[in-house]
C-alpha cells in the first residue's frame, strides 16, 4: 500500500483539491491495484477479503491525501459494494459489482435529507410498488460522489419508505442509478473540505427502477442500511488514524528543524507532552479501529453478535475524529503563522477529518450507541 | 526451467547516514525497499518464466528477519518460492562472503538453469555480487543486461549495454545475469491479488547450519576486505546549468568564464 500510494496517489493529490469531483485516472489507479470492492466476492471480480484488510488499504489512502477525499471514495465503495454483494439480488449483483470494481461506475449512499440525518424513521422519501417496478419520489442531501455517478456512471444505495405507518420497520434499500435516470436532478454544495470527492444531493420525482434493485427483503432496508453504516464508520475510525498520523510526522519532521529560541523546538518540554499524547492517541485509535473491524469480520463468520459489532464499532467513530482533529490542530499550531495557511498540507487534513464527528453517524449518535448497550434497551433517550 | 533471482533489501533512500564509529550505514528510522536493480531481475525473470510457460522462480536474499518484506514483494511480483538467509554468523559479509553464501544457497537448490541478479545495489553500490556469485558457481555471466529474448528452443539473445551503445550476444543456459533497467518493459507495482496471494507461497529461512557449506567463509571471517571509513565526499563546488540554447548559450557560457578567470588558467 505504501509503495502503491507513493508512487500512484501521493503524486496525483497536490492539486485535487481544484477538481470538486475524483479525477477519474484516480479511480483508474484505484481499480488497476484493485482496491476499489476488494471485499466483494471473487465471482463478481473483487478479491474477498476481510474488511480489517480494507482498512489497511484506508489507513495508507488517508496518509497519502490529506483531503482525505480518496479515502472517502474508498471507504463509501468498500462499505455499500460490501452490502451489496451480501443483500442484493445475483441479477444486480452481477450488473453493478463488477463495473464498480473496475473504476467504470461508483457506489455511494443516500439516506440523509434536508431536515433528517440520523433519524431516518422521519425521512420523507417514499418508494411504492408499480406493476413489476418501483417508483421513488423524494429528496437527497449532503451525499457524497453525486456528480461522479452522474459524470461517470454508477448511483446509490437509497433508503426509503415503503410503508410510512411502520415507521423504521418500513423501509426499503435499494440502488438508484443517477446518471440518465430520468426524474433525477442533481444539486451541488461546497464542503469546507474533502474537496476532490462531490457533495451534494438530488430531487428524485417519479423514478423508476427495476424489482431486483431491491437490496434485501422489503420493509427491512433500516437494518440492513446499518451494516453498511457500521462498516463505513470502522473504515472512518482508520481514516481519522492514518490522517492524524501523517499529520504527526509532518509536525515531528518540523519541530526537529524550526528554531525558536536559539533551540529547536522539539526541545520544549511543552511541544513534546503534546506530542507523546498526541502518539499514545493515534496508536489507541488505530487499536480501536482495527479491533472493530476484526469484531464486523467475526460477526461475518458468526463468530460475534450485532451488539458486539456496534459496541466496537461507535467506541471507535465516537473519539476518532476528535482525537484527529486535535493532533492535526496542534501540528498546525507548531507550524506558527504557517500552518494557517493554504500553503500547510496538514489543513487539508484538518478542514477533512472534522466532517467525521457529522458522516456515516454522527459522534452524539455513537455516544447513544454506547450507552444503549451499556444500559439496556429501556434506556434508550429517543424513545 | 528452474530460475533463481539473487535480492537485496536496501534503505529507501540516497541520502544513507553513516555512522561515524562503525562506519555501517545508519538504518535506523528509514524504511526499506527492495533494491530496484533486483526489482527488475524479478520481474525479468518471472516473464522469461511466463514466456516458456514452464518452470519456476526462486527468490533469495541473504539478511536480517525485517528482509522477509522484500521477499514478499518478490513473491508478489510472481517468484514461487522464496529462501531467506539469515543467522548471525552471516553478518559482516563483504561482497566475496555475500557471494559464497548465495552460491551455496544455489547448490542446495539443485540444478539451476539461470540465476538473475540486479546490477548493483543501490546502498553499496559495488556491482561485484552477481559475478563473484557467478564465479563461484563455475556459470557464464553477462553483466549489465538491459534485453533479454528467448526462443522456443531456450535460446537467449541478449542486449548488453556498453559505453558507446550494446552490444548483442546469444547465449544457452545455464547462466547468470545482472541486469539493468529494462529497456523492453516497464517495471510496475503488483495489484492487490497478488500480494495476497504472495502470503500463500512457499517461504523458507535457513540458518548457517541448514545452509551447509564451509562455514570460515561466512561473515566477517570469509571477507576480504573490511571497511575501513565510509564517508561522503566534500561538494567540488556549484553547478550552474545554462538553459539556452545554441550562439546564446555559448554566450553565456564564455560571461561565465570570463567572471571566473582561475577557470580559464586551468
Amino acid at each position: 500500500m505504501k509503495e502503491f500510494c507513493a508512487s500512484e496517489i501521493v503524486p496525483k493529490t497536490e492539486k485535487l483539491e481544484d477538481t470538486r469531483k475524483m479525477p477519474k485516472d484516480i479511480i483508474k489507479a484505484l481499480a488497476n491495484f484493485e482496491l476499489l470492492g476488494m471485499v466483494i466476492d471473487p465471482e463478481y471480480g473483487g478479491l474477498g477479503t476481510d474488511v480489517v484488510t480494507a482498512g489497511i488499504a484506508v489507513e495508507e489512502l488517508a496518509r497519502a491525501d490529506p483531503s482525505c477525499s480518496i479515502p472517502v471514495l474508498f471507504l463509501v465503495g468498500t462499505s455499500w459494494g460490501h452490502v451489496l454483494n451480501k443483500y442484493g439480488t445475483e441479477e444486480a449483483k452481477k450488473e453493478i459489482l463488477p463495473k464498480a470494481i473496475k473504476g467504470e461506475q461508483i457506489i455511494g449512499i443516500a439516506t440523509t435529507e434536508s431536515d433528517i440525518g440520523s433519524d431516518l424513521g422521519s425521512m420523507k422519501t417514499k418508494i411504492s410498488k408499480k406493476g413489476d417496478k418501483y417508483v421513488v419520489n423524494g429528496e437527497k442531501m449532503y451525499i457524497s460522489g453525486v456528480a461522479e455517478a452522474v459524470e461517470y456512471g454508477g448511483g446509490h444505495v437509497t433508503l426509503a419508505k415503503m410503508t410510512p405507518e411502520k415507521g423504521t420497520r418500513g423501509m426499503n434499500l435499494f440502488y438508484l442509478p443517477l446518471k440518465d435516470t430520468p426524474g433525477i436532478t442533481p444539486t451541488y454544495v461546497e464542503d469546507i473540505g474533502r474537496e476532490a470527492i462531490s457533495c451534494g444531493g438530488f430531487d428524485i420525482k417519479n423514478v423508476e427502477i427495476p424489482k431486483h434493485y431491491l437490496i434485501g427483503e422489503e420493509n427491512k432496508g433500516f437494518y440492513i442500511v446499518h451494516e453498511g453504516y457500521e462498516l463505513a464508520r470502522g473504515l472512518i475510525s482508520l481514516v481519522c488514524a492514518g490522517a492524524a498520523a501523517k499529520a504527526l510526522e509532518n509536525g515531528i519532521a518540523y519541530i526537529k528543524e524550526r528554531k525558536a529560541f536559539g533551540r529547536p523546538i522539539g526541545k520544549y518540554e511543552g511541544i513534546q507532552f503534546k506530542l507523546a499524547e498526541h502518539h499514545v492517541r493515534i496508536q489507541a485509535l488505530r487499536d480501536l479501529g482495527y479491533k472493530a473491524l476484526w469484531t464486523f469480520d467475526q460477526e461475518l463468520q458468526g463468530k460475534a453478535s450485532r451488539f458486539d459489532v456496534s459496541m466496537a464499532i461507535a467506541m471507535a467513530k465516537s473519539v476518532a475524529p476528535f482525537w484527529a482533529v486535535e493532533a492535526i490542530d496542534d501540528v498546525m499550531q507548531w507550524q506558527g503563522a504557517f500552518g494557517y495557511t493554504k500553503e500547510c498540507q496538514d489543513q487539508k487534513a484538518w478542514r477533512a477529518v472534522r466532517s467525521f464527528t457529522l458522516a456515516e453517524g454522527s459522534s452524539e449518535i455513537m455516544k447513544l450507541i454506547i450507552a444503549r448497550e451499556l444500559l439496556g434497551k429501556d434506556f434508550l433517550a429517543y424513545r | 526451467m528452474k530460475l533463481v533471482a539473487c535480492v537485496k533489501q536496501v534503505p529507501d533512500t540516497t541520502e544513507v547516514k553513516v555512522d561515524p564509529k562503525t562506519h555501517t550505514l545508519v538504518r535506523d528510522g528509514v524504511p526499506s525497499i527492495l533494491n530496484p536493480y533486483d526489482h527488475y531481475a524479478v520481474e525479468e525473470c518471472v516473464r522469461i518464466k511466463e514466456k516458456i510457460g514452464d518452470g519456476s522462480v526462486i527468490v533469495i536474499t541473504m539478511g536480517p528477519p525485517q528482509a522477509r518484506s522484500a521477499l514478499m514483494k518478490c513473491l508478489a511480483l510472481g517468484a514461487d518460492e522464496a529462501v531467506l538467509i539469515s543467522d548471525k554468523a552471516f553478518a559482516g559479509s563483504d561482497t566475496f562472503a555475500t557471494a559464497y553464501t548465495l552460491a551455496q544457497a544455489i547448490r542446495k537448490l539443485g540444478s539451476i538453469d539461470m540465476v538473475f541478479c540486479g546490477q548493483q545495489a543501490i546502498d553499496g553500490d559495488t556491482a561485484q555480487v552477481g559475478p563473484e556469485i557467478a564465479q563461484q558457481l563455475g556459470m557464464p555471466q553477462v553483466t549489465y543486461v538491459e534485453k533479454i529474448e528467448i526462443d522456443d528452443k531456450h535460446k537467449l539473445t541478449i542486449h548488453k549495454q556498453t559505453e558507446d551503445g550494446y552490444h548483442i550476444l546469444e547465449a544457452k543456459a545455464p547462466l547468470l545475469l545482472a541486469l539493468l533497467p529494462p529497456t523492453s518493459f516497464q517495471p510496475g507495482n503488483p495489484p492487490m491479488s497478488r500480494i495476497l496471494k504472495a502470503k500463500k507461497k512457499p517461504f523458507n529461512i535457513w540458518d548457517a547450519e541448514k545452509l551447509g557449506g564451509d562455514k570460515s567463509k561466512f561473515g566477517l571471517d570469509g571477507s576480504f576486505t573490511q571497511v575501513i571509513k565510509t564517508y561522503t565526499p566534500p561538494s567540488r563546488g556549484e553547478c550552474e546549468i545554462i538553459e539556452k540554447e545554441g550562439k546564446e548559450a555559448a554566450k553565456k557560457l564564455g560571461e561565465i568564464l570570463l567572471k571566473h578567470e582561475a577557470l580559464i588558467k586551468r
